[in-house]
């Protein structure tokens, strides 16, 4: 029988981990219990035991991949007396001789359905529990909540009158078995952090909110407490951690846009009718950043405080913050030096698009050097965006408008555009800033002179 | 490949196109995937709606009403001229399955899903090939879901011709009334078709192997359902088999009790009804490794997994209860897993309905099986007699009853007899299903009159506090 291994939700807000290792490959007897892969998830690395004996018949992910809850992520063979069997009532019997004929049992079995694909690590049932032909309480609601955090009713301690198993109770167990393994397993394992070089700020005090925090909101009215995804406890840690080790300034300066906006009309359906691809503006903005970024390098770099040295960086992978439902994530453009706006512009549509759908990599997300965002679609005048550790600069470009402005002694009505470069002061002086933002900002207003600027 | 073979891919392909077969296919497309829906036969819709519960169901309800308007002279009511005009019975009947099987085709193609006609058979475990009436069609898939259901079991001594020994089938568009008809399998369709029967005119003998009806009920339920069978007029043979016709203008069956002693009953038709078996040969599940049980089930676990990766079964040809509702509830399960969610065949209940005069309905467990299951149980007994409604509706016959844990009052099993007793069980499905206590039920406001209440009497009264009977001390 065909068993697939999901990646189980042991809650804590860990909804993907990234694929270390296979332990086994196709053909591979295995035993039940047995490691078949690590897995790393932003608290630790992980073995995945096989929840059945037989032979592994395919492998669904590859080392380096990010796989998300539920992701079916190996398929075994399993001997078949492994497999939990569906609860199956006796079936209407076709006879073969003139017999009672179609009978009908009543009842599948009383026997809850256990879910053939349980989480690698099981609570021990609770010993006070009830015998074990009673099923396990719960409504088709909670049992799908069960399902959907592999967890297995059975380990469930029911809080509910006459032994009802509630959401809130799965949802306990679901954390306490992630509890379980993360600490099983943190002897053996060093706990990784997701983002590289991403230094983390230590515990210290502030780390939490404070208790009055609850206190004082709820002394004020009903409140709801609603757990956070852990993406969104990543954006946590980093904007902290930013904010933490950073000197932040941002300069902002005004760009007229209203040559580039005409160019861009051109031939944005043009491009799109060739390419299939949806043009924006943002790849003039990456190209005119790359060509400041040349000029002025000490924008694309880092600092690395224990050797008090910086480091340049002779690439350019340029980030770029796009919103997903469940917040805010960079995908990096590479080389964005080597490659011509269209296909900018492809890559950026493309990663936008799986960052929203949860399908961008790890590997997509870091390595950028600087950061564009582009902030206009909210409006107002312009913001000051927090700069994505390790790097040192982020460029916001801010709602386009048409403004009055003086020409040659005459008011005239132009497409403006604020922008602003935020910087770490530590490493970069107002002066640099404000001259790489004039570059840009002079490539921007004359197009031309960016193209010849190409590379 | 077969030169002049014409091909097309699909994500999901669904084989049969029975509720089973055309729910997945529907629910497919749903959530977003390219569904080839194949049906070797010309409508949708599978045994269910061109051949089983909506056909059986229409010559029921006439049937019923005949019963009814003949029966009418206590309420004052005298029909004449009550006639039966079979043809145009059937006729009505056929035209509700048009409706309905062309129903079926509009919602799978206005849900993005596509139809192909023509038998389908495993080249590979990710190809099929299906025999069109332009020939043949190379199907590759990346999943494919077999819901190609069963159909009814023949007897080698009484093989089907169409004539004189026929199937639910036949027995469901008659062309004329057969005087005498002799039913071969006691089982529900045995049951209902022999009820039908019996209204239009005939004299039915109903011939069954085992010693009584619904075998596996508590004792008040098979009792009720054979008295009521005799009532209607309907001759019972119980502990005989079948053991071969002879035939001249008429045809016998021979019939042997346990003692091996035979008699002869004289019929103008023999309906054969005695289960039904899996459709899973002749489909190619060994190209593609698809295993069976060694009844020819097709193997599955609660997420309609066969033993082949992307290869997923559902519906009658997957085994339990032969019922329609089970294939919808399974298709749906499979549709989901399809498409990566979490869902899982989890039912505590299959509720199932037999749809005689009154009608028997039931969901989760018999108190044998309860016993069994290690409770120590409560019931509740609510005879319709007592109610208002059933005596408006002159439909007093059957009781509802109720079956629970003694110790923490969970509700077990819900067995009615009665007026539309199949309306009413899914209360019971849903309590148990939730894990409803006994006060669930009795807390819960019925709607006066209604037949409803009868279950709410049979829940109070298995609390000992039933208002409208007395309760047992
Ligand atoms: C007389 C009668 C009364 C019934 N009454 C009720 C009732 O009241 N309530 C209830 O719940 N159930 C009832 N049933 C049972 C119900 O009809 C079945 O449980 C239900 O139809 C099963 O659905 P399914 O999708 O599994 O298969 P089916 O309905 O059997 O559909 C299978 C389909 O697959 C097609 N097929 C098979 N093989 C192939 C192939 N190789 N290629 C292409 N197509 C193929 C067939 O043509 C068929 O259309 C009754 C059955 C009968 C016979």
């Amino acid at each position: 029988m065909a068993v697939e291994f999901r990646l189980p939700d042991v809650g804590e807000g860990i909804h993907e981990a990234v694929l270390v290792k296979w332990r086994v490959k196709p053909g591979d007897t295995v035993k039940a219990d047995e490691p078949f892969c690590d897995v790393e998830t932003d608290k630790a690395v992980v073995e995945l035991p096989s929840p059945v004996a037989g032979t592994v018949s395919k492998l669904n992910f590859a080392p380096g991949d990010v796989v998300h809850v539920g992701d079916a992520m190996i398929v075994f063979d399993a001997d078949d007396d492994t497999v939990s069997k569906p609860a199956r009532p006796a079936s209407v019997s076709p006879e073969s001789s003139p017999a009672p004929a179609t009978r009908m049992t009543s009842q599948p079995s009383s026997a809850p359905a256990s879910v053939p694909h349980s989480p690698p690590v099981q609570a021990a049932p609770d010993a006070s529990a009830e015998p074990p032909a009673r099923r396990p309480l719960a409504t088709p609601h909670t049992r799908a909540l069960a399902r959907k955090l592999g967890v297995d009713l059975a380990a469930v301690a029911a809080s509910g009158k006459g032994g009802r198993i509630t959401d809130e109770d799965v949802r306990k167990t679901a954390s306490r078995l992630l509890q379980d393994t993360a600490e099983a397993l943190s002897a053996a394992a060093e706990p990784v952090p997701v983002i590289e070089s991403m230094p983390l700020v230590t515990h210290e005090a502030g780390e939490r909110l404070p208790e009055t925090a609850e206190r004082q909101s709820t002394d004020f009215g009903p409140v709801e407490r609603i757990r956070i995804s852990r993406l969104r406890q990543l954006i946590a840690r980093n904007m902290r951690a930013s904010k933490a080790t950073l000197a932040h300034v941002t300069h902002v300066d005004e760009a007229d846009v209203t040559d580039l906006d005409a160019m861009y009309r051109k031939v944005k359906q043009q491009v799109a009718d060739m390419q299939n691809v949806k043009f924006t503006i943002m790849p003039f903005f990456v190209k005119s950043a790359v060509a400041a970024l040349k000029k002025y390098p000490v924008l694309n770099a880092s600092f690395d405080e224990d050797n008090q040295e910086m480091i340049i960086k002779h690439y350019y992978h340029v980030g770029f913050a796009a919103d997903t439902p469940e917040g805010l994530v960079v995908p990096v453009i590479r080389d964005a030096d080597r490659k011509d706006m269209i296909r900018i512009a492809q890559e950026i549509a493309d990663k936008a698009e799986r960052a929203r759908e949860r399908k961008i990599t790890l590997d997509e997300l870091q390595g950028a050097g600087f950061t564009i965002t582009n902030v206009g679609p909210l409006g107002g005048l312009f913001a000051t965006p927090v700069i994505p550790l390790p790097q040192l600069a982020i460029l916001g470009m801010h709602a386009m408008k048409d403004r009055p402005v003086v020409r040659n002694g005459q008011i005239v009505i132009r497409k403006m555009m604020n922008l602003s470069i935020s910087f770490d002061h530590r490493m970069i002086d107002g002066m640099t800033a404000a001259a790489f933002l004039h570059e840009v900002i002079s490539l921007i207003e004359s197009p031309e002179m960016l193209m010849l600027r190409l590379v | 490949m077969v030169v002049g073979t014409a091909s097309r891919g699909c994500q999901v392909a669904v084989i049969g196109a029975g509720p089973g077969g055309y729910l997945a296919a529907i629910r497919l497309a749903q959530l977003g995937k390219d569904v080839l829906l194949i049906e070797d036969a010309k409508t949708l819709g599978g045994i269910c709606l061109n051949e089983g519960c909506i056909p059986s169901k229409a010559l029921i309800h006439a049937t019923d009403l005949l019963e009814e308007a003949s029966h009418a002279n206590e309420m004052g009511l005298t029909f004449t001229g009550l006639n039966l005009d079979i043809k145009k019975l059937v006729g009505w009947k056929d035209r509700i399955v048009k409706q309905l099987t062309g129903g079926v085709a509009f919602l799978v193609t206005k849900n993005g899903g596509d139809i192909l006609h023509g038998r389908a058979k495993f080249v590979t475990d990710r190809r099929l090939e299906v025999l069109t009436e332009e020939g043949p069609v190379l199907v590759e898939f990346e999943q494919a879901v077999i819901a190609t259901g069963s159909r009814q079991v023949e007897l080698p001594e009484f093989p089907f011709d169409g004539r004189w020994v026929i199937g639910s089938r036949e027995a469901l568009s008659p062309t004329s009334v057969p005087e005498r008809l002799v039913i071969i399998g006691g089982g529900y369709i045995g049951l209902e078709l022999g009820s039908v029967y019996r209204r239009l005119g005939s004299h039915v003998d109903l011939v069954e192997i085992a010693d009584e009806l619904v075998p596996f009920h508590d004792p008040e339920v098979r009792n009720i359902i054979t008295q009521r069978m005799r009532h209607l007029g309907v001759t019972l043979h119980m502990g005989h088999r079948a053991l071969r016709m002879e035939r001249d203008k008429i045809a016998r069956v021979i019939i042997a009790g346990k003692n091996g002693k035979e008699s002869t009953l004289e019929a103008d038709r023999i309906l054969v009804s005695v289960g039904r078996t899996p459709l899973s040969g002749d489909m190619g599940l060994d190209a593609a490794g698809v295993r069976t049980d060694d009844r020819g089930f097709i193997r599955v676990n609660h997420r309609m997994e066969t033993n082949v990766p992307g290869i997923y079964a559902l519906g009658d040809v997957v085994g339990g209860p032969l019922l329609a509702h089970k294939a919808y509830r399974e298709a749906k399960v499979a549709a989901e897993v399809i498409a990566g969610n979490p869902s899982a065949f989890d039912n505590v209940v299959i509720p199932a309905v037999v749809y005689t005069d009154p009608e028997l309905a039931w969901a989760g467990m018999t108190e044998t099986e309860a016993k069994a299951a290690g409770h120590r149980i409560v019931t509740g007994t609510f005879p319709f007699r007592a109610s208002g409604r059933a005596m408006t509706l002159s439909a007093v016959d059957g009781f509802a009853k109720t079956i629970a844990d003694a110790d923490s009052h969970l509700i077990l099993g819900v067995v009615i007899v009665g007026r539309d007793a199949g309306e009413m069980i899914s209360e019971a499905a849903l309590a148990i299903e939730m894990g409803a206590f006994l006060d669930d039920l009795a807390g819960t406001i019925h709607p006066h009159p209604t037949l409803s209440e009868g279950l709410l009497e049979s829940v109070e009264a298995a609390l000992g506090a039933a208002v409208h009977v007395l309760n047992a001390k």
